[in-house]
């Protein structure tokens, strides 16, 4: 079962009055999220990410195609979308002199809460975001990590079932970026949320994600689980090897290796496939007299499938 | 919407404007220092040009109904400035509501706001300048209330229109759109002294009537016939009319990508 249903859809971007410019954000993206997954965006600055979230939780209206979130259409029952919806940024916002627990109350009022389901709601949040200890400072008093941390209360003000992030862990300290997915997870595991976020950060990605599509020019060039698309992409797998003598360029010419490169002392050498290409390494440099003193076989980086699909 | 979740997601930007208020400092500034030294300005220049009781009360009616519209009007508008002002814009219209819950709240607090100011503005017009805000009686009076407030509702709903079509850029006509709107409803003078065109003009806002049916009370022969029907017919028009324009700009801004500028 589905939680989005996109189908074709496309968004320009018109500025300029006398000097017309139009920019393609997106060029007729299709794409399903199953219920319960976690489903990551990425792509480089530009490509269309933000813009596709943000027709999916109804802030923006798509030129074409056909959204359906939650089994509602985005554009005629936008309403009904919005109440089982919330979204949070990295670089959220909110109004500037009001306290943790009053911005909470307001979205959460915007939400139909009140009385004491919205004071037990927002203790709720607030403790579970850890601000309890910051209810009485003002917003533009906290620091960046503890706004990203308000920002993740606000969205989930509503108990929503689909919650969107969009680059949730943007300029975080590591040690908070790690508490904050951990956070993510045990979101998805306890309440069986779906959740879709766009990241920069490929660890992020191949950590959290169920799922994830590779966006770029408004265009889904890729989609599937990380080692789905590392396969799908086909970059290669990685032979690292240290040897002695440490140097051996003649690897680079052998058949079904793509490529070599040194480093830190050893040498990289990509291969069309690694069991195929391993024992015939392994042969050429027993035949060279080149001792092997270390062998590593991994498969590529999503960092490295990025940067392919990025190209 | 349940009619209690209506009233609940009202009193959500009811209760931040309050609380916003109580945390601004140039509050004293918007709610004593100018209105009083409007007034206070106005009523001097009319005992130095030895003005009549009457054309005294004239003058001052006009400069505490600016003094009420402004604040009563600059509250909506908060209501959408804040959120631009903090790049939060998407948050609120990424929630289940629609755009009569922010007017409809900004502007409860708005009421709230202008009587402090008119009371305040009265009781100083009484004691420095023999001004007699009560003398036609209380009805007359708080109808000349409602028609400040409605008119301070649509000038604010169409500055929130004016800054979701154009963004913050826009803002100035917070501050702007009501000195234009008073200057052409008569706000020292009577509207038979302007030029035809700008007659016509200040014929179609609403407050031109809501002043002369005032100020008809305080001894000047009225210019216009039932200006309270009149005034009423076309506050409640705008107001539609209004609100009808603020719905269309948020599609719009939805459509061309403005409301997630605006909070970026």
């Amino acid at each position: 079962m589905l939680a989005i249903d996109a189908r074709d859809v496309a968004k320009t971007f018109r500025s300029g009055v006398l000097r017309r410019r139009e920019t393609v954000a997106l060029a007729g993206v299709s794409l399903g999220v199953p219920r319960g997954t976690i489903f990551g965006l990425l792509g480089p600055n530009g490509a269309g990410k933000t813009t596709l979230l943000s027709i999916f939780a109804t802030l923006l209206l798509p030129d074409r195609g056909q959204v359906t979130v939650l089994g509602h259409d985005v554009v005629r029952e936008a309403g009904a979308v919005r109440r089982r919806l919330n979204m949070a940024s990295g670089n959220a916002s909110f109004v500037w002199a009001l306290k943790p627990p009053e911005i909470l109350a307001f979205y959460g009022r915007l939400y139909g809460l009140s009385g004491r389901r919205l004071r037990l709601r927002i203790d709720e949040l607030l403790e579970m975001s850890e601000l309890t200890a910051h209810r009485r400072v003002a917003y533009n008093e906290l620091s960046t990590g503890l706004k990203q941390r308000l920002a993740l209360a606000k969205a989930l003000v509503n108990d929503p079932e689909l919650l969107f992030l969009d680059e949730p862990t943007l300029g975080l300290d590591p040690d908070v970026s790690v508490r904050l997915r951990e956070r993510i997870a045990r979101l998805r595991r306890e309440r069986e949320m779906t959740i879709v976020l766009t990241t920069h950060y490929m660890r992020e990605a191949e950590q959290l994600c169920d799922e994830i599509a590779f966006i770029k020019s408004g265009r889904v060039l890729a989609r599937g689980t990380a080692s789905e698309l590392k396969r799908q992409i086909r970059i290669g797998d990685v032979i690292a090897l240290r040897l002695d003598p440490p140097d051996a360029p003649w690897l680079a010419d052998m058949a079904g290796v793509l490529r070599c490169t040194a480093v830190n002392g050893r040498i990289e050498c990509t291969v069309d496939d690694a069991e195929k290409r391993l024992a015939e390494i392994l042969a050429a440099l027993h035949a060279e007299a080149v001792v092997v003193k270390d062998i590593q076989v991994r498969e590529p980086e999503l960092e490295e499938v990025f940067v392919e699909l990025a190209r | 919407m349940s009619w209690r979740a209506e009233l609940v997601a009202i009193s959500a930007f009811a209760r931040r404007n309050l609380q916003m208020a109580s945390r601004n400092v140039f509050l004293v500034f918007e709610l004593l220092f100018w209105p009083v030294v409007g007034v206070v300005g106005i009523g001097l220049m009319a005992r130095f040009l030895q003005l009549s009781p009457e054309a005294t009360s004239f003058i001052l009616i006009g400069q505490i109904a600016f003094s009420t519209v402004s604040i009563c009007q600059l509250d909506v508008a908060y209501a959408v400035l804040y959120d631009v002002w903090s790049k939060s814009v998407k948050h609120q219209f990424l929630a289940p509501i629609g755009v009569r819950h922010l007017t409809a709240g900004a502007w409860l607090v708005g009421i709230l706001r202008a009587l402090v100011v008119f009371t305040l503005l009265a009781a100083l017009g009484w004691w420095a300048f023999g001004f007699d805000a009560l003398h036609a009686g209380v009805v007359p009076l708080a109808v000349f209330l409602m028609g400040c407030c409605l008119t301070a509702w649509s000038v604010s709903v169409i500055v929130c229109t004016l800054i979701m079509l154009f963004g913050a850029k826009a803002e100035t006509a917070a501050w702007a759109s009501v000195n234009f709107v008073l200057t052409l409803a008569g706000i020292y003078y009577s509207v038979a002294v302007l030029p035809t065109p700008v007659a016509a003009l200040a014929a179609a806002i609403p407050l031109t009537y809501f002043l002369d049916a005032y100020r008809a009370y305080h001894g000047f022969p009225p210019e216009f016939a039932r200006p309270i029907l009149v005034g009423s017919v076309l506050a409640v028009l705008y107001v539609v009319l209004s609100h009808w324009a603020f719905v269309a700009a948020v599609r719009s801004a939805r459509r061309s990508g403005l409301l997630l500028k605006l909070s970026e």
